[in-house]
């Protein structure tokens, strides 16, 4: 019944492309295209692999171990807890010229090292860190810390300090990823460092907004005076520190001083800060 | 094959020209402080007759130039002609037989870090000298290091020194209500007392007014220029909180650094 005019359509098309050849033009434009056609179903699960066999064991599964030892050079600047990290080369909690991260912001303004661990551990470079927990007295020696990576690394090896002056708005010192790779056991390193201004906060050395016991003994200091998110310093990089103004001289005619200042100047510093001592005991 | 042959060995007769050749170092060099922009930078490559500054001796006239005004040759500044660095040490760029020198354009600002090729033409030593604006006379120098001849890359750390040629007096060049004692010429660059830079476009801050004078006083609208050398590490700028009083121009918040003041790093190139 359909037939006929199924063939009759057939004939039509073939002429048309007869047409179409004998033209020896362009061809037409396309048709518009067709709707999507719906998605067919999923197909079943296949059936589970076979586990793989076991990897072969490490060349070298054993540890290095290091202990790392603090000095507070300074007449009367107390060091906040201070960030210990080794990693490899790669890797910089921080950079001269360059804004600091929040972790280095909220270390040198309020002295809590832990986010600048944590921003540490983030890296892949990351090896191994230790958080000194306490006050360091000026003039006096830190205890032992001890930090351990596996041996491997020890021929790639970097080490990352910083602690915060308290009695300053945003001081802090130690190493920037200083080489202490290919260290044999039983060898020492010796650093002595300098002490950066963080960039994070002007220093107006007032005791609102340090957070030592020279602000405290002012009526401010304490963890108010410490972290605060505004970044208002000169200009917002890690720089090396200028040193503490104080307010010594503020009011005679020299006006040298700053007046707003609750520092004396028996809290200026100079470089080297601190010593940063170093070594492989296996 | 044969022409295979051909073109190794005319390979290795290049790379041993090249080996003969004197070494282009790369030299980087970082402003660490937080208000101090650095002048053009000398660099110096040279043989132990030449020392563009020793401490504990008095500065040369090619130093006072360099750390009073930042002035290395007759390009920048004719009236140094025969006094400057270039008199000392010949053409730049130049193998002067004891030394070849560049002068390394652009003001350095407080942070910045900028490197560059230098053709050593075989000389042991390397110097590098750069004025502090603003000061009177500071400079960071690096003092004839022996150049490293293994490839690699090495960190120096430089300190800042006085000339000695200019009391520190730290009065702002600007200022047209102080004249030089004696002579009545107005505060400025070499030969004359002032801090000179205080305009420079790299500036942190604006040099204040109304000092009365740090290292020298004003006496009567006048100030000494006077000598503080010989050639010894700078004690640092004092600077004040007033800027429109007390000792000086400068501002003790903004303008002090402590030791280094530069950071350089040497790279020699594998051969």
């Amino acid at each position: 019944m359909n037939n006929p005019i199924i063939k009759l359509s057939t004939l039509l098309m073939l002429s048309a492309l007869l047409a179409a050849c004998g033209d020896d033009g362009d061809t037409g434009p396309q048709g518009p295209a067709g709707p999507q056609g719906e998605a067919g179903t999923d197909g079943q699960d296949g059936t589970d692999g076979q586990d793989g066999s076991d990897g072969q064991d490490g060349i070298n599964g054993n540890s290095a171990v290091y202990t790392v030892q603090i000095t507070n050079l300074t007449y009367s600047q107390p060091f906040a807890p201070a960030a210990v990290i080794l990693h490899e080369s790669g890797f910089h909690s921080f950079n001269e010229g360059e804004p600091a991260s929040m972790g280095i912001e909220i270390m040198a303004e309020g002295g809590d090292p832990s986010m600048v661990i944590t921003e540490a551990m983030d890296s892949t470079d990351f090896l191994d860190a230790q958080n000194s927990g306490g006050i360091l007295g000026p003039r006096s020696m830190g205890a032992e810390l001890t930090l351990v990576v596996p041996e491997l690394d020890a021929d790639d090896l970097r080490l990352t300090v910083t602690i915060m002056l308290v009695n300053t708005n945003d001081a802090f010192t130690g190493l920037n990823a200083a080489n202490v790779s290919n260290m044999a056991v039983g060898d020492i390193k010796t650093f002595m460092t300098v002490t950066w201004d963080a960039g994070t906060e002007a220093n107006t050395e007032t005791a609102a907004t340090m957070p030592g016991p020279a602000a405290s003994a002012a009526g401010g200091g304490g963890e108010a005076a410490g972290y605060d998110v505004v970044r208002d310093d000169l200009a917002d990089a890690v720089r090396l520190h200028q040193g503490v103004v104080t307010s010594a001289n503020a009011d005679d005619p020299s006006r040298e001083g700053l007046s707003t200042s609750v520092l004396t100047e028996a809290h200026r510093f100079d470089f080297p800060t601190s010593r940063v001592v170093i070594t492989r005991t296996r | 094959m044969k022409f295979t042959k051909l073109a190794s060995a005319t390979l290795l007769s290049l790379a041993a020209v090249s080996v003969s050749q004197a070494v282009t170092l790369d030299i980087e060099i970082t402003n660490l402080t937080q208000a101090q922009s650095f002048t053009p930078r000398l660099v110096i490559a040279h043989d132990d007759t030449v020392d563009a500054f020793e401490v504990g001796q008095p500065a040369s006239s090619a130093l006072a130039w360099l750390a009073e005004a930042g002035v290395i040759d007759d390009e920048q500044n004719a009236d140094s002609s025969g006094a400057n660095f270039e008199a000392l040490l010949g053409p730049v760029d130049t193998d002067n037989g004891s030394n070849t020198w560049h002068r390394f354009g652009g003001l350095l600002a407080p942070k910045d870090t900028l490197s560059y090729p230098f053709d050593t033409m075989d000389k042991p030593y390397l110097s590098l000298l750069s004025m502090l604006i603003p000061t009177n006379d500071a400079f960071v120098g690096m003092d004839s290091i022996e150049i490293p001849t293994e490839p690699g890359t090495y960190t120096y750390y430089l300190n800042a020194y006085d000339a000695g040629t200019e009391l520190n007096d730290e009065l702002n060049s600007a200022r047209t209500d102080v004249v030089e004692a004696g002579t009545g010429n107005a505060l400025g660059g070499y030969g004359v007392p002032g801090v000179a830079g205080g305009g420079a476009p790299t500036r942190i801050v604006d040099l204040g007014t109304g000092g009365t004078g740090v290292g020298a006083q004003i006496v009567n609208g006048e100030i000494e220029d006077g000598e503080d050398g010989p050639v010894h590490i700078h004690r640092n700028a004092l600077g004040d909180t007033d800027s429109a009083a007390g000792a000086s121009d400068l501002d003790s918040t903004v303008h002090r650094w402590l030791n280094p003041v530069a950071r350089v790093v040497i790279t020699v190139p594998a051969s």
